[in-house]
């Protein structure tokens, strides 16, 4: 696999949806904590919109989409876009291997959307390592 | 393969299988080899959103109509439907543990819940609207829904 010096990650943009919430906050967590320099977040509605420079930047690295829902608007958009998705993931299916984990809130999420959030990130961190260092990631299981 | 009604309202379409019996709730029941398949319309599982979890009474159960027999957990809401014919449960849709996903994907045919036994299905399904009742319902219910603010 050929090796990438960054990653885009594109969450969705349901605002005033929980699942929108936490895609949204695991992506901070891992543009702005856990890999700050080899990841830089595009918002979705800036692709909607069809801002060139967001176009241009989704087009030129490797992305990986966060979806908070089955319409996986993210993903849709970033191909849209003429980018390549490296990876998706979608918070549902994180949310179904940990039950315990169910978010609630919009705009505060509850501790269980926030630990999900968290788990999401780190699952998304293992993505854009392996896309980073050329070795597979985490599957979207 | 099914037959259905179906509306097209702003930009959803939903469907009504014509093979099949309904609760006003939008719980379909079909006979199948002499036992009684059960599941959610169309319209319920779009209205309700992406499935989480699916939990439906165990294999065993006996259940009077209008009993618990499932309660599903989407992104949107946490739901308890009730079963509209009384009889036992022998089988629980194996999907709904691990694919949940099955009652969005395919309400009418993969996704259903449950097979039940059921004492006297002549008299159980009079009691149960035909598809053109349920079409009629639903589409007053997804007519109130599209006038919603999202």
């Amino acid at each position: 696999m050929k090796k990438n010096q960054k990653v885009i990650i594109v969450p969705c943009s349901g605002i005033g949806k929980a699942y929108g919430t936490v895609s949204r906050e695991a992506a901070y967590d891992v543009t702005d904590e856990l890999r700050p320099g080899q990841t830089q977040l595009v918002p979705l509605a800036l692709l909607v919109m069809g801002d060139e420079e967001s176009r241009a930047v989704v087009a030129g690295y490797p992305a990986i989409t966060i979806d908070g829902c089955k319409l996986a608007c993210a993903a849709k958009m970033v191909q849209q876009s003429g980018g390549t998705i490296a990876q998706e993931i979608a918070v549902l299916d994180v949310y179904r291997r940990h039950k315990d984990l169910k978010p609630l809130g919009i705009a505060e999420l509850n501790k269980g959307g926030q630990k999900l959030a968290r788990v999401l990130a780190e699952e998304v961190t293992s993505m854009v390592d392996g896309i980073i260092t050329g070795k597979p990631g985490v599957e979207n299981a | 393969m099914s037959d259905f009604l179906e509306i097209t309202l702003d930009k959803f379409t939903f469907k009504v299988a014509t093979d099949r019996f309904y609760s006003s709730e939008g719980v379909w029941v079909k006979e199948d080899k002499g036992r009684i398949r059960i599941g959610l319309s169309d319209f319920v599982q779009q209205h309700s959103g992406d499935v989480a979890f699916a939990d439906v009474r165990p294999a065993g159960t006996t259940l009077a109509a209008g009993e618990d027999l499932a309660n599903i957990e989407t992104i949107k809401v946490n739901i308890t439907y009730t079963c509209p014919v009384s009889g036992k449960i022998v089988e629980v849709n194996p999907s709904m543990n691990d694919a949940p996903e099955a009652i969005n994907k395919d309400p009418y045919d993969a996704g259903w819940l449950a097979l039940m036994e059921v004492a006297d299905w002549d008299a159980e399904r009079t009691r149960l609207l035909d598809p053109q009742a349920y079409f009629e319902i639903m589409v007053g219910q997804a007519e109130q829904e599209t006038k919603k603010p999202s």
